[in-house]
């Protein structure tokens, strides 16, 4: 589902590379966390997925598209099948919960009877029934950003990529957000979680990316945080 | 379409959300367009002006005083002789002989009340051969070869005469332009800003089209509607400003009874149906023109 072939991304503003010959592969189906300190290229290795960088060398597939020479007017069809998370959800603050989700529908020129089929059943599968017409600011941390996760899914994405989803979220709510996530895992669509949350990790047990300083340092396939760190 | 509705809502909002550059950039594009259409009108007038004059502008030649005192019908040697030349000139359309009597009786119909008729009398004035050309812009050629011939007094090219109307309406033309270039470089800079501006305060907006794939139509689209809804309610505004201007000003000025032969009028087709569309359409593209390099050079997609 993704591979990256000898991967290195060096910013023309650092000496050290952001990346530094990086491989991997990843299955479709997988659920795989990207641990490692700030500064280590996880965000780096995400935005080379999204095509929002090119490396300055190697290869990045997305499914069937090799993401690095992907022609500029097919990056959105690239980017309509990968849905992102963030720490700080991205909600637009004008607009109701259904609005937020239909949005990406919206921009990305669906009809309005898909519209109106697709958002109540994504709304639903996070857990947000009913609360379609509240206003972002109404909400918790944890319903912004079931929030975001709906709009990420509204598009049928086969991949979804979460960067730090609960890094402004206490443990609890933290921990049914990754229930959730985990659900939405199993019904097949493959997850790259970026991480600092070593409890979330262990509890997990998942796959394992670590990266150090912009190198791989190890992939386990079932794996902990680590006691390094 | 879906997508032009949300385009158009979008574009509109954009207007809104940053209304005091949206009406700057309205304001700055009309006079700059405003100044563009006053240069093409003078354009056109001095084309009329010129079509006017020219079909009447003749080279006059002057015979010399015991010519235009005896000869009442261009019967004497030296009038026949320097006609009959003329006529066989290739570059000469006709030639028509005013005698000194006739000349005067011109003279007194065209300054007829003004104190000048005091001064004049009939001895002063030259009979002439009025030698009208195929080409009107060749007169000098005429001047050059008649010049000092026996019996010639002088020659005059007319078209000498009214080349200095013809200059000050070209100054004004080169004015109008002049302006309008330095107001339409403030618009296009206004423009670009404005679109930068809006694409800042809607950065989060576009930021999530972006990450779920939103295509340029949905992404920068809105941004160049806006500027060319700004170019073409400018074209507008400048349009009813140079209608304002022709009732108010043009009309005024060359109504006067001195001027409204000497100029022919502005017509209110000439505003609505030469310049008003031209207006529109240079103000659109220049919009969209200005609109595209800014979303290329300053706005990531």
């Amino acid at each position: 589902m993704l591979r990256l072939e000898h991967v290195s991304k060096l910013y023309p503003t650092s000496v050290r590379p952001a990346l530094d010959d990086v491989s991997m592969d990843v299955d479709p189906g997988e659920f795989v966390f990207l641990i490692g300190p700030s500064g280590s290229g996880k965000s780096t290795l995400l935005r080379l997925l999204l095509r929002e960088e090119s490396p300055t060398s190697g290869n990045v597939f997305v499914a069937n598209w090799n993401v690095a020479r992907l022609a500029p007017r097919k990056v959105p069809k690239l980017r309509q099948r990968m849905g992102c998370v963030f720490q700080d959800f991205r909600l637009l603050g004008d607009r109701t919960v259904a609005e937020n989700v239909a949005f990406a529908l919206e921009v990305t020129g669906k009809s309005g009877h898909t519209i109106r089929a697709v958002v109540p059943e994504v709304l639903e599968l996070v857990g947000l029934d009913g609360k379609g017409d509240r206003m972002p600011a109404e909400l918790s941390g944890g319903e912004a950003q079931r929030v975001a996760i709906a709009r990420a899914l509204a598009n049928r994405p086969l991949v979804l990529l979460a960067d730090e989803p609960t890094g402004n979220l206490d443990p609890e709510t933290s921990d049914d957000i990754m229930l959730l996530l985990d659900r939405i895992n199993r019904t097949g669509t493959t997850i790259v979680m970026a991480t600092h949350d070593r409890q979330i990790v262990d509890a997990m047990r998942r796959r394992v990316v670590e990266l150090h300083l912009g190198k791989l340092a190890r992939d386990d396939a079932r794996g902990v945080y680590g006691a390094s760190r | 379409m879906n997508g032009l509705a949300f385009v158009w809502r979008e574009a509109l909002g954009g207007l809104r959300r940053n209304i005091t550059m949206s009406v700057a950039m309205v304001l700055t594009t009309a006079i700059s367009l405003g100044l563009l259409g006053a240069g093409l009108l003078a354009v056109r007038t001095i084309d009329r002006t010129q079509e006017l004059y020219y079909s009447q502008l003749a080279v006059q030649v002057a015979l010399d005083e015991p010519t235009s005192a005896g000869d009442r019908d261009c019967t004497s040697p030296t009038c026949t002789g320097l006609r009959e030349q003329l006529q066989a000139d290739p570059l000469v359309g006709g030639v028509a002989y005013e005698s000194r009597d006739q000349a005067y009786q011109r003279f007194l119909r065209i300054y007829a009340g003004q104190s000048i008729l005091q001064l004049v009398r009939p001895q002063s004035l030259p009979a002439t051969l009025r030698v009208t050309l195929r080409d009107p812009t060749r007169g000098d050629a005429i001047v050059a070869g008649y010049t000092g011939r026996p019996g010639v007094r002088n020659v005059v090219d007319q078209r000498a005469l009214v080349q200095d109307l013809f200059t000050f309406l070209a100054s004004v033309r080169n004015a109008a332009f002049g302006l309008a270039s330095i107001q339409a470089l403030a618009a296009l800079l206004l423009i670009s800003n404005t679109i930068q501006v809006s694409a800042f305060t809607r950065r989060t907006e576009v930021g999530i089209m972006r990450l779920v794939g939103a295509t340029r139509w949905y992404t920068q689209v809105p941004f160049l509607i806006e500027a060319v809804i700004t170019g073409v309610i400018g074209a507008v505004l400048a349009t009813g400003g140079l209608v304002l201007g022709k009732l108010f000003f043009i009309d005024r000025l060359l109504g006067g009874r001195l001027i409204s032969n000497a100029i022919p009028a502005v017509g209110m087709s000439d505003v609505l149906l030469f310049v008003a569309p031209l207006l529109v359409v240079v103000g659109a593209a220049i919009a969209t023109a200005t609109g595209y390099v800014t979303l290329r050079l300053y706005v990531r997609n």
